[in-house]
């Protein structure tokens, strides 16, 4: 049991990396400019999708396609933010409308891919070279387990230094919080709006790859559910809140993996149930998340 | 001339606050903005800092028509603001507002020097480098919002209502730093309810009320106008 159980935990990271590099997407964009962004799944699907296809059609180096997916969907989520997102803030549009035109976008996207390749489910190319296991006494522990796990931690190291440290960073949050007031020090917020989609998109694209790793799966539906959970766990985090949401993800991710490792075999399909109890519990308790939001909440949410 | 509002009617989407000012600020002097609660005031300082463009006429910055230019450009041209009520960012530290003021600057060595500057003026803030602005007291908020709009380094300073919610003696030392800040040569548009204390330390006031310019002059003949006396001091 205790073998099983250390074995699920690698799993679990894998699972918490990939929700918490979703979830700080969300939060990067929500925070920013108060609207959650539903096509980031799609992002993160158009990733995965780009190098599946530049691997198996064009035998691509996958080092070379994973690094493009990553690329494409920073470009999708900048294109995104463009066509769908600047208009509504140059607008000045209703929430409902924001939240229509963003839904819209995810369905579009994912309809789009769908009407192309069908739903059917792919495998995701890994390299064999990945598939090395190394064992620590008993645990089987793959190359790409560890590779997910470097990255991840680097990749999130990057990010809350560019965060708390850099000019662009510290304007970020300063613009979640009052993007009025940030205007009036200087600070071109569209600018912004930019720098935040084009990081949260490409975190995206890095998700989709350690998805596919993980799950060795791709289909035009995969952004769906991670896509719900990875908002969720921007939720849980505090929205606007980076640190936060690379925990939260974490906890989400791993959670339920170590959830369904928990439960008899017969009761693995409540697998979403984690996540929805989760949510319902700590919003009942603490409704502006684990961690301390990065926006001024006015009237809507208050505090 | 440094700023120049020429006959401008201006308000929010389809309500007029704003009719007919004219208004202006040459390089160097501190100009009061003067009058009640809800006669303009904010509206005026909103048009300058490009946040909202007048109906009809013109803000100008050294002739320069200032209606094309979002509030950020605005802010690299000169004109600073220290909005109503502070408005520090709350969930940043006292040294990130600073830097968020600073936005413009290239090089680390122009930055150090206007750090300093502000350390002068304000030690209280130096102190308290690190700490979340939102845990700071009022005045030392309103010495943060000021400093702030100073790391721009601006030509014409916007101050609204700086005496907002403050003890006597926060006030006092406030008026003195602004004071301060104008014998370093900055122009300074200060928006106040404070009307006794605005005609103090500027050469020339306009008064406002209900979106027009009621009376203007200089200073010590506002001080001594018998409208101004019964209408804003209080003294019959």
């Amino acid at each position: 049991m205790g073998l099983y159980l250390a074995q699920q935990l690698i799993n679990a990271f894998s699972y918490g990396s990939i929700l918490g590099l979703l979830a700080v997407g969300y939060t990067m964009i929500y925070g920013i400019l108060g609207l959650i962004n539903f096509a980031h799944g799609e992002i993160f699907m158009i990733g995965a999708f780009v190098c599946f296809f530049l691997v198996t059609l064009y035998q691509v180096p996958w080092v070379i396609a994973a690094l493009a997916a990553v690329a494409a969907s920073t470009v999708s989520g900048l294109i995104l933010e463009r066509i769908v997102y600047r208009p509504c803030v140059r607008r000045k549009a209703p929430v409902l409308t924001v939240f229509i035109a963003s839904f819209g976008a995810s369905l579009f996207l994912r309809f789009l891919f769908m009407m192309f390749f069908t739903d059917r489910r792919r495998a995701f190319p890994i390299p064999e070279l990945f598939e090395k296991m190394y064992f620590l006494g008993e645990i089987a522990i793959g190359l790409r387990d560890i590779i997910i796990f470097v990255s991840t931690i680097i990749i999130m190291a990057l990010v809350a230094v560019f965060i708390k440290y850099t000019k662009v960073g510290t304007a970020m949050r300063g613009v979640s919080y009052d993007a009025k007031t940030a205007e009036l020090m200087g600070i071109n917020s569209i600018k912004v709006i930019v720098v935040a989609f084009a990081v949260g998109s490409a975190l995206a694209g890095v998700s989709a790859i350690e998805y596919g790793l993980t799950f060795g799966i791709l289909n035009p539906g995969m952004g769906f559910m991670p896509g719900l959970e990875g908002f969720i766990a921007a939720v849980l985090g505090g929205i606007g809140n980076v640190p936060g949401a690379m925990i939260a993800g974490f906890l989400i991710g791993g959670g339920e993996i170590l959830f369904v490792a928990l439960l008899p075999p017969s009761l693995s399909p409540l697998r979403p149930l984690f996540v929805w109890a989760l949510l319902f519990v700590i919003l009942f308790v603490k409704p502006t998340g684990l961690f301390r939001p990065n926006v001024k909440f006015e009237g809507l949410w208050g505090e | 001339m440094l700023l120049s509002i020429k006959n401008v009617t201006a308000g929010y989407e389809k309500a007029q606050v704003l009719k007919d000012i004219t208004l202006d600020v040459e390089a160097k002097e501190i100009v009061a903005l003067l009058g009640a609660n809800g006669a303009g005031k904010t509206t005026t300082l909103q048009c300058i800092a490009g946040v909202i463009k007048p109906w009809i006429g013109s803000v100008s910055l050294r002739n320069r028509d200032l209606a094309p230019f979002a509030p950020y450009q605005i802010v690299a041209m000169g004109i600073s603001c220290c909005p109503e009520g502070r408005d520090v960012f709350a969930n940043l530290s006292v040294y990130e507002n600073l830097r968020i003021g600073a936005y413009l600057i290239r090089g680390a060595k122009e930055f150090r020097a206007r750090l300093d500057r502000v350390y002068s003026l304000f030690p209280r803030l130096q102190q308290r480098l690190n700490q979340l602005s939102g845990s700071l007291s009022g005045g030392e908020q309103q010495m943060l919002a000021i400093a702030r709009a100073l790391m721009a380094n601006p030509e014409l300073l916007l101050l609204d209502e700086p005496s907002l919610g403050l003890a006597p003696i926060l006030v006092e030392s406030i008026y003195n730093t602004i004071q301060e800040i104008n014998a370093a040569g900055k122009a300074i548009l200060l928006v106040e309810q404070n009307v006794g204390l605005a005609l103090e330390v500027s050469s020339r006031g306009y008064v406002l009320e209900k979106g027009e310019i009621r009376l203007s002059g200089p200073s010590p003949e506002l001080q001594d106008s018998e409208y101004v006396k019964a209408s804003y001091l209080g003294i019959a």
